[in-house]
């Protein structure tokens, strides 16, 4: 065995590359519970691209077809209702994964220097999964898929100049037909989805070339060993690929009961009017995002002007691209930051409040909620920049504490 | 259509219906009482079979499902609920009215009822067939307080009755209002099992993979701890240090 | 992968090590097939393609003596409806000795199927008109004498010259070197009704 690795090393580097990434990177020996995301979201992206496979081997791109096909897989294909729920719940817990990824990221000042990269990539590939989701969405041509669809190729009709020949472009024709389940199909199966695999590996490259950050943010570099190795480091192997598999089971476990006993989730995994099949004629009652674009439909909403409504929409989406550069305190991590944290906690619970109040019908009584919680969302970005400039910190320990 | 427009006319034809929930914000929603078990459900396929099948269809279950997933014997399917001519064991459920003939006769056809119970929700379709009032302006004679102008007469008016637009009873059922309800609910029941055939599967097979899945993160903890005993004496980069480090 | 630890503790802990990991590895590898084994499962033909492969054929219209061949999976199927003198014609045949498997030990057939008529029933054949040499159709002769002067009813085929009997049983002299093959199939006379429904996997169609 020994030998044929020996050959294989002078091929490939094989040796280096498990050096250099697992056994030799060492990983601050104090990450906390928000640190299995990372490593769960790439057993998902695995996941949902199996069950993919084996939903595609029985999808029907035609507007005739579609709703048929998928109802075949849940009904006539073995286990297929198996795949399909796999494939659907993956995706509403990729983004809980996701969001708890980003929030663990502002928490503890990974998205600051020197990991502006990470944090930059992190976030193509969240709106690559938000582009992927919505293309995947529109397949199972479900009502909800078919006026989905119509109205975010829409939205691209309103862009100036460019808008209406995009959106002739998207549909591929008069409304959401057979050409455009055709490409959309393309695009999910193959286009975003490679691009996405690709932004993950430059994501974990750009990590690796700085080293992981930590709950305290202190770099753990600054203090090595009499052999040169961080103090406060461990191997990433085995001590974290351990870990990580027992999150996975933890994971796993959770990941099932979701698919055997609530797989949709009472409605909102699964929207209930994905089970009418694609009408032009009937617009839904309810005309709501999946929960987890839900937070930009309600600032879209909260504005009553047309083109304010898209543009702090489309803002609220870009602004954190910036928020390396917003933020100017020297000090990394929330844990010595009691304003930041403060502004950081508003942050969340506006987003978690404005996704509530994206899936309430558009009423009177709605309003003042959802144009104060875009309003103290928002409010984060616009204050961070000076109010990180002015805010008391706490001492910061030289080592990590745990 | 411009954007703006085209949100009006979605915030508009979301009014419409609204108009017809309007009446619904009176609507007394009324939830079925069952067990949610193979035996209710067999006897809502009977019922639905009997009482509901010459329109409607639930096209995505097949009759070989019901002897999978519910234990129903072959024979009693064959005699029971293949009641359509040219009904095959493994093909699907289907009413045998036409459905250009259906939208003559009633006006609009009949809709499958394959996913109307995930779409509408029990409580829905509960509230719905007890819901029929009669109403002479209408050319079915029937109408409806959670659904205003349907087009689907009260097909159980001889077991539940008929019921005036105030409330009071013209004719009695058949049965009693316990009974009758009960029968309700079990179509209910049978309605939710087609829209999602693989809840007895589940039902069946989920603690097993639940367990293994448990012994899996057990014994992965147990191996996760093995190794990070090494960091308890607070050496760092997978050494053990003795003494612990500073 | 070996970490180093202390000696003092290390033996105890790398046995334990080793033994968890395997444990790990061996549940995991559980797990794995528990979601393999659905995955590769639903390629398999789905309820609607089995439901669409079978054919059910109305065996009312067809006389006695007459014949209906319908398509099944994209082959010919055959339904004959035998008179008591083309059975009695069968055991005629096998006593001349004329056949090359009379007592159909190669397995063209169903079990339900090995006996002298190749069916269920008698009087109604029903069998896959693929003649066993090089997968033409043959002809359907069942008059006495119309194909040789000892014809006594059958199968011939145009191709090669491959005869057959009427339960489509192969003659000697025929290129064919099987009986031609019987399908599973149910058969009611009360429903009046035959349902092909899968290939016989034993059988060698051509």
């Amino acid at each position: 065995m020994s030998r044929f690795l020996v050959w294989v090393n002078k091929r490939l580097p094989l040796d280096e590359t498990v050096k250099e990434h697992l056994t030799e990177y060492f990983a601050p020996k104090n990450f906390n519970i928000l640190y299995y995301a990372g490593s769960l979201l790439l057993l998902m992206i695995v996941i949902q691209l199996i069950s993919g496979f084996f939903l595609m081997a029985h999808y029907d791109p035609t507007s005739q077809g579609a709703f048929a096909s998928v109802q075949g897989i849940m009904y006539d294909t073995k286990w297929g209702w198996l795949i399909r729920y796999m494939h659907v719940d993956g995706v509403s817990l990729i983004f809980i994964l996701l969001y708890a990824h980003m929030f663990r990221g502002l928490l503890y000042g990974s998205h600051r220097a020197p990991r502006e990269l990470v944090w930059i990539i992190g976030y193509i590939i969240y709106l690559l999964m938000m582009a992927e989701a919505f293309v995947g969405y529109v397949l199972p041509f479900g009502n909800l898929s078919y006026w989905a669809g119509e109205v975010i190729t829409s939205i691209i009709h309103a862009v100036p100049v460019i808008g209406p020949p995009l959106t002739t472009l998207a549909r591929g024709g008069p409304g959401i037909g057979t050409a455009t389940l055709q490409r959309f199909l393309a695009l999910h199966v193959v286009l975003f989805f490679l691009i996405i695999l690709a932004a993950i590996a430059m994501h974990i490259v750009a990590l690796h070339r700085v080293g992981s950050n930590n709950p305290d943010g202190v770099e753990i570099k600054k203090h090595n060993g009499p052999d040169g190795k961080p103090l406060d480091g461990i191997p990433f192997h085995p001590y974290y690929t351990v870990k990580d598999l027992f999150g996975v089971g933890v994971w796993l476990t959770i990941f099932v009961s979701v698919i055997f006993y609530a797989p949709t989730m009472h409605g909102i995994f699964m929207e209930r009017t994905t089970f009418l099949a694609a009408n032009p004629m009937v617009s839904l009652p309810d005309v709501t995002p999946p929960w987890y674009l839900s937070p930009y439909y309600a600032m879209l909403r909260a504005v009553p002007n047309k083109y304010y409504g898209i543009a702090i929409m489309i803002t609220s989406v870009l602004l954190p691209f910036l928020l390396p550069w917003l933020d100017r305190n020297p000090v990394r991590s929330s844990r010595y930051r009691p304003v930041y944290k403060i502004m950081l906690i508003v942050a969340g619970i506006s987003f978690i409040t404005l996704a509530w109040v994206g899936e309430q019908p558009p009423l009177p009584k709605y309003f003042l909620i959802e144009r104060a919680a875009t309003a103290l969302y928002l409010g984060f970005y616009i204050l961070l920049p000076i109010i990180s400039k002015i805010e008391p910190t706490r001492p910061v320990p030289e080592r990590v504490t745990g | 259509m411009s954007m703006y427009r085209y949100l009006c006319f979605l915030l508009v034809s979301m009014l419409v219906p609204g108009l017809a929930f309007g009446a619904a914000d009176t609507v007394h929603w009324m939830t079925p009482h069952y067990t949610f078990n193979r035996t209710t459900v067999i006897a809502g396929a009977r019922y639905f079979a009997d009482h509901c099948m010459a329109c409607h269809s639930v096209s995505s279950l097949r009759y070989e499902y019901l002897t999978a997933d519910l234990g129903m014997p072959k024979t009693e399917v064959e005699k029971d609920i293949m009641l359509p001519d040219g009904a095959a064991f493994k093909g699907t459920i289907v009413s045998p009215m036409p459905p250009d003939m259906a939208a003559k006769w009633l006006g609009k056809p009949p809709p499958n009822l394959s996913h109307m119970d995930r779409y509408l929700g029990s409580k829905f379709i509960y509230t719905y067939l007890l819901s029929f009032y009669w109403d002479p302006a209408r050319p079915s004679g029937w109408n409806n307080y959670v659904f205003p102008m349907v087009a689907m007469p009260n097909v159980l008016a001889p077991w539940g009755g008929t019921v005036g637009p105030k409330g009071h009873v013209i004719y009695p059922g058949k049965l009693s209002p316990a009974e009758y309800h009960k029968n309700v609910a079990d179509v209910v029941a049978f309605l939710r099992y087609a829209s999602d055939p693989s809840y007895f599967k589940r039902m069946a097979i989920g603690p097993y993979v639940i367990g293994i899945l448990l012994l899996f993160t057990i014994l992965a903890y147990l191996l996760k701890t093995a190794y990070w005993m090494d960091l308890k004496k607070g050496g760092g980069a997978g050494m053990r240090v003795k003494g612990g480090n500073k | 992968m070996t970490t180093v630890t202390d000696a003092e503790h290390g033996h105890k802990n790398i046995t334990r090590r080793r033994f968890l990991t395997a444990a790990t590895s061996a549940v995991g590898a559980v797990v794995a097939g528990m979601v393999a084994v659905p995955l590769v499962d639903s390629l398999e033909p789905t309820a609607a393609a089995e439901a669409a492969s079978s054919t059910t054929v109305d065996l009312t219209p067809i006389e006695p003596g007459m014949q209906v061949t319908v398509p099944w999976q994209k082959k010919p199927v055959i339904v004959i409806n035998r008179t008591p003198e083309m059975l009695a014609s069968l055991k005629e045949t096998m006593d001349k000795g004329i056949l090359k498997d009379p007592l159909c030990k190669v397995p063209q057939q169903p079990p339900y199927c090995t006996n002298m008529y190749r069916s269920r029933v008698p009087e109604w054949y029903v069998g896959i008109r693929i003649c066993n040499h090089l997968c033409c159709i043959p002809h359907y002769r069942p008059k006495k004498g119309s194909v040789a002067p000892w014809w006594l009813g059958g199968f011939h085929c145009p191709c090669h010259g491959s005869m057959y009997d009427l339960s489509c049983r192969v003659i000697q002299g025929s290129p064919a070197p099987h009986n031609m093959a019987v399908p599973e199939y149910e058969l009611s006379t009360e429903k009046m009704s035959a349902t092909i429904t899968h290939m016989y996997p034993k059988a060698h169609l051509c």
